[in-house]
């Protein structure tokens, strides 16, 4: 009897320290990602409403590709070019990466884990999706956004799916 | 905040020690540098796809290379190039990972230990390249430009042009290639007076005969074969494989007939003699256009025997069948159903060639295409003619090279035991060895293992190890380039320019051009820049010959032609063969083009140019022997061996031809000698069991071993993976109680290896069979160690006429493992 | 709702193995180390079966590839206790790598033997699989997979066609073996169309298919000549 409830205590000691363990875990893991931050202090209120540019005239894949892509130096270039056109410093680090002929590092914000399929096309061109749903309103950020605006999680996508009666066969878009 | 269920188990793992999990998958199955993986991982994820034409191995398939960044993903048929249309065999799909592979060699090497020691350092490409150019400078300065040699492998066309350009103008004669089809076609050039590989209309025959030629799996162009062979249903084809074990191809076929090694000559000539004795034969074709079929007359007034009457008086079904084991009533109705069905196609390959009477073999077999009219006809065979490159001017040698082109070729026999060839692996050791007719002193390796497939293994061996400098071309380091003194490492084929043209035996001409899907990964470049860059460095009359700046240039400057010849099409969706053909008819010229630059960017776009529209050949370019005809007395073969006899004091005694018919093993006599015969295979009678290596679809000639994919897929069609095994009759495996799966050992008079046994029912009794590919000591982390070798235990034996490797003259023992 | 299907024509199949080539490349399917290969386990979503038939000298060997055969009652989905794998409303038996548990059950369900399980996980370079087709996951260790119909693929030309405002054509979905097929033995199409070339070949006299008799009714049919 006795050595059933020692096997029994063991067993509720065991239990209990890994659930500690995986709590911790947990918590560690969550904190040791940072938080990205751009190379760039990015204004997208300013790129918008100044500048007059759409989404998609930066994010040029937005409509056809799977991801949206970030833009090249190549699209940058078009407007800064040798000249800075503001008085920002934060220009003068752009005008820097055109000199050196250097593709800026942007860092991924809205990461869809591998196991995802995701597809920009399907959400904004079949869907026709206004960005701004994911993505909320950036004529407001006048600052990169390090948190996305609507998290990536899978309730999140299945609420949406559901509201707008889109399938929520896993097939679709688990791979 | 991201978990992953792997950590979380591992973790649960750890604290209850139930669950331990670790990784027992394979390391390393790529070696992706830094520089992609930052594109793959930071990129858009933008696809593309590109063509190209796959080199893995002879087939020439186009394909198609899809990359996301530009970085390779997947690789698949290209369906408008006419080749392959669409269709992939293993090895191509499998492609990518031999650009990844991590055992490539990614710059130019020095041995700096000893041969196998595995201790290499790198050197700089200019150093590399200096080195190789002083020291063949340094040879040129002392006449000695000859005591160069080139060994290359399965490289034709354009950059066999440009190796031969290359030693040419260098000045040495000894440019060889070792393959696997080497020696092949030495019975088609006694024939027909050429060696060029026959194209078979398999689509158009009725009824196919195959002599042991595994076409599905070892022939030249395995998928152009199979999408030809797909088309046999509703063709109503009959596919009959005569073959001593049943490979994939006497799988796919309608009849199996079971044959005893060594014997597809007599089997051949015990039809011939049905067909000729029940006059099936097309008589208005023997008459017309064959030499030697009827008994003759010769200008001197002797009487000769014929073709005919030698079949007649020796071949009867009952002693055919006596010799190959094959029932007379078999023979019988195979030949009666050959000469019943037209068009009716006789192929030869393989086993009916590997053997000490593989010439006359093939001879015995290609003379029933002969008896059966099949030439240059519908649904019989025809040869394809060279795309019209556009030529180089010709190379200008200097006095050094004339004088040291004008040098015996090294390879040759000195003792004439290959008398029809310039090139056997066997001569070429022994006289590097024996340092005749002249030291070797450098040579280049180009390709292909020599040192795996041969059969000469340790005479090779000690042949490398006497040559003052080897350079190998190798991307990875195998069982011969560990004798390499400098690696100077080619790119793999989707990083670089080339050209695969009328590959052999495929029914029209073509031209695939390889450009580069990906920049190299690692510090290679393509050897026929090397090559150029050694000429400039000797410059004069060497460097001049190649004035074109890089290999690129040169497959343009010799398409150019091809563009103005406004002979055939690039390859694409609308055009297919009827249209091209009607369009034709009409006068019209397909394959319109504004400009060179035009046509020269479909080309790369497309994958290749082709032109499926044969122009009637007159008969004298289809035989171009001396009598213009089919032989089947064959006159440069009474030539070669008169000569022989001259060379041992002439005919005066009858004792010297005798001393060289039996070296060359013709145990025939008189005109005997000359027409298609069976010749005994000197086989080793003590021991009970024949021993046949073949070849597997995945890795026919044991280059795509550190494919940890191929590897896998080695034995699918045997449920085996990663290792060899022995394909055994149950009835022969009964009488020495080896049941399936039992480990053997299979023992030759050379040596022996361990391994597993598969019984099976599709292998002749007394036969027994080892895959060929695995049994690497060498060659990378997935190659190395795993299965065996059957080569490394055959006997060291040729058909002395072709100087081709006897692979099934082979005689064994076998018993368990104890 | 379409009702995706594949055809092999055995009467063409050579049996030459670029189906389970190009399926390993296309899927990503980890090669795993010699031992455990030969101790069976060895991952093929498309498995070559080898029959001998007959004794020697008239002896035939038969090859016949074999993918998931989707089933229009699938066997293994009743069984799983987390709905990893479905019958989804295309006709294609799913399996969700991320709810699989491993217990295996539907492997022992499918009288097919289409289901492989990996027992190690695949241990890539590290940083190597953004080299692999980056549209189907890797898999870890734990987890049931099999033959997908390249699901994946009909995501892309789904989406192609409707940006193109169009129905989707025949041929137009086609998984990795049936495009490198140097045979053309394989058919892939959808059987609810009946313009299609699977919907005419699965009405063909010569069409049979696996174990009809357990009414599990596969969605993979073989055609071979009739040789009884």
């Amino acid at each position: 009897m006795a050595r059933i409830a020692r096997a029994g205590i063991r067993f509720v000691i065991l239990s209990v320290a890994g659930i500690v363990l995986v709590a911790v875990f947990i918590v560690v893991k969550s904190y040791s990602r940072a938080r990205p931050s751009q190379p760039i202090e990015y204004n997208h209120k300013v790129h918008i409403e100044n500048a007059g540019l759409n989404c998609l005239d930066c994010h040029v894949h937005a409509g056809d590709n799977v991801a949206a892509t970030f833009p090249s130096l190549e699209v940058c270039r078009n407007c800064h070019n040798a000249e800075p056109v503001s008085k920002s410093a934060e220009e003068l680090k752009v005008l820097k990466y055109v000199a050196e002929q250097k593709e800026i590092p942007w860092n991924q914000v809205y990461q869809v884990p591998d196991h995802v399929y995701f597809s920009h096309r399907r959400h904004v061109t079949v869907g026709k999706l206004e960005c701004s749903v994911c993505h909320g309103d950036m004529k407001q950020q006048t600052a990169p956004v390090s948190v996305p605006y609507l998290a990536v999680t899978m309730d999140n996508c299945i609420k949406c799916h559901r509201e707008r009666k889109i399938t929520n066969d896993c097939l679709a878009c688990h791979r | 905040m991201e978990i992953k269920r792997r950590d979380f188990l591992r973790l649960f793992g750890g604290i209850s020690g139930a669950l331990v999990l670790h990784g027992c998958g394979l390391d390393d199955v790529f070696d992706v540098p830094a520089s992609l993986l930052e594109k793959a991982k930071n990129g858009s994820g933008l696809e593309s796809w590109s063509n190209t034409i796959c080199s893995l191995c002879p087939g020439g398939c186009g394909i198609q290379v899809r990359s996301i960044d530009g970085v390779p993903v997947y690789i698949r048929g290209n369906r408008v190039y006419p080749v392959n249309q669409g269709g992939m065999c293993p090895l191509g799909l499998n492609a990518l990972h031999a650009l990844y592979n991590p055992d490539r060699v990614k710059a130019p090497m020095r041995r700096s230990g000893d041969v196998g020691s595995g201790k290499w350092e790198s050197v700089s490409w200019d150093d590399a390249l200096r080195t190789v150019s002083e020291k063949l400078s340094g040879l040129r300065k002392e006449g000695k430009p000859h005591q160069v040699g080139f060994l290359g492998y399965e490289e034709r066309g354009l950059m066999r042009d440009h190796i031969s350009r290359f030693m040419r103008a260098y000045g040495s004669p000894n440019y060889y290639q070792f393959s696997l089809t080497q020696n092949d076609t030495v019975a088609y050039q006694l024939l027909q007076g050429h060696a060029q590989v026959p194209a078979p209309d398999l689509l158009n025959a009725r009824l196919i005969v195959s002599f042991g030629a595994n076409f599905l799996e070892a022939g030249y162009s395995p998928v152009y074969y199979t999408k030809l062979y797909s088309h046999h249903q509703e063709r109503q084809t009959k596919y009959v494989q005569i073959e001593s074990r049943m490979s994939l191809t006497g799988a796919n076929a309608d009849q199996w007939i079971p044959v005893r090694p060594g014997t597809y000559g007599a089997l051949a000539l015990g039809i011939a003699y049905v067909v000729i004795r029940e006059e099936l034969y097309d008589k208005e074709f023997v008459r017309d256009h064959t030499k030697g079929f009827e008994d003759w007359i010769d200008r001197g007034g002797k009487k000769h025997a014929g073709f005919k009457s030698f079949v007649l008086g020796n071949y009867y079904p009952e002693r055919a069948s006596e010799i190959s084991g094959v029932p007379s009533a078999t023979i019988l109705e195979l030949a009666r159903q050959l000469g019943n069905t037209r068009p009716s196609l006789i192929l030869g390959d393989g086993g009916a060639i590997a053997n000490t009477n593989g010439t006359f073999a093939l001879m015995a077999v290609h003379s029933l295409n002969a008896l059966l009219g099949n030439f240059e006809r519908e649904g019989g065979i025809y040869f394809i003619n060279e795309p019209p490159f556009q030529k180089h001017p010709d190379v200008l040698e200097d006095a050094i090279a004339k004088a040291g082109n004008h040098q015996t070729p090294f390879a040759q026999s000195e003792d004439d035991s290959f008398p029809l060839t310039n090139f056997s692996i066997e001569s070429f050791a022994k006289n590097v060895v024996a340092g005749r007719p002249y030291p070797l002193s450098v040579l280049f390796i180009y390709g292909g293992n020599p040192l795996f497939q041969t059969i000469n293994h340790n005479d090779l061996a000690n042949a490398l190890e006497k040559i003052d400098l080897i350079v190998s071309f190798d991307s990875a380091i195998n069982e011969t380039s560990e004798y390499a003194h400098l690696i100077l490492p080619d790119h793999m084929f989707l990083e670089k320019w080339g050209e695969v043209s009328n590959v052999p035996s495929v029914g029209f001409a073509h031209v695939g051009v390889q450009h580069p899907v990906v920049q190299p990964l690692h510090q290679t470049r393509h050897t026929g820049d090397v090559l150029i860059e050694i000429a400039r460095h000797m410059g004069g009359a060497v460097g001049a010959a190649f004035p074109l700046n890089s290999y690129e240039e040169e497959i343009k400057f010799r398409m150019k032609g091809v563009y103005l010849s406004g002979e055939g099409a690039v390859a694409s969706q609308g055009v297919r063969q009827l249209w091209l053909e009607y369009l034709q008819q009409r006068g019209w010229q397909i394959g319109r083009y504004a400009s060179f630059e035009e046509f020269w960017d479909r080309l790369l776009e497309n994958g290749g140019w082709w032109n499926p529209i044969r122009k009637k050949r007159n008969w004298a370019s289809v035989f171009r022997t001396s009598s213009g005809k089919f032989e089947f007395y064959s006159q440069s073969l009474k030539a070669s061996v008169d000569r022989l006899v001259d060379n041992s004091g002439g005919r005066q005694s009858l004792h010297n031809e005798d001393l060289v018919l039996n070296k060359l093993n013709i145990s025939a006599r008189g005109d005997g000698v000359f027409v298609p015969h069976h010749e005994r295979v000197p086989y080793e009678d003590d021991l009970p069991l024949y021993l046949i290596p073949f070849h597997v679809l995945p890795n026919r000639d044991g280059q795509a071993s550190n494919l940890p994919l191929m590897q896998e897929m080695f034995g699918y069609s045997a449920n085996r993976y990663w290792s060899s095994w022995v394909e055994i009759h149950p009835e022969t495996a009964s009488e020495y109680d080896i049941a399936d799966q039992a480990w053997v050992w299979v023992e030759t008079s050379v040596g022996r290896v361990k391994v597993q046994a598969k019984l099976s029912h599709a292998i002749m009794p007394n036969v027994i069979a080892i895959p060929f590919g695995l049994g690497h000591t060498s060659s990378g982390r997935y190659a190395k160690g795993h299965g065996v070798n059957p080569h490394w235990i055959l006997r060291n034996i040729y058909d002395p006429i072709s100087g081709k490797p006897a692979l099934e003259a082979t005689k064994a023992g076998i018993s368990l493992v104890i | 709702m379409p009702k995706w299907a594949m055809v092999f024509d055995l009467d063409k199949c050579t049996g030459c193995g670029a189906c389970m080539a190009a399926c390993k490349m296309e899927n990503n399917v980890a090669i795993v180390d010699p031992e455990e290969a030969q101790a069976g386990r060895a991952l093929f979503w498309m498995d070559m079966i080898n029959a001998h038939e007959g004794e020697y000298p008239t002896v035939a060997i038969k090859r016949m590839p074999k993918p998931c055969f989707h089933c229009d009652n699938p066997p293994c989905t009743k069984v799983c206790p987390v709905r990893a794998t479905y019958l989804n409303e295309d006709g294609l038996v799913a399996q969700i790598y991320h709810r699989c548990i491993g217990c295996r059950y539907c492997m022992a369900a499918c009288p097919f033997t289409a289901k492989v399980f990996n027992w190690w996980d695949p241990r890539w370079l590290e940083g190597a699989t953004t080299c692999f087709n980056p549209d189907v996951s890797l898999r870890m260790a734990g987890v049931v997979e099999k033959c997908s119909f390249c699901a994946h693929r009909l995501h892309h030309v789904n989406e192609v066609a409707r940006v193109d405002d169009r129905a989707l054509q025949d041929g137009e979905f086609m998984p990795a073996c049936a495009e490198n097929c140097p045979a053309d033995a394989i058919y892939f199409g959808d059987l609810e169309n009946k313009d299609s070339q699977v919907y005419k070949l699965s009405r063909s006299y010569r069409v049979s298919r696996v174990m009809e008799d357990l009414g599990v009714e596969p969605k993979v049919y073989y055609l071979a000549r009739r040789t009884a």
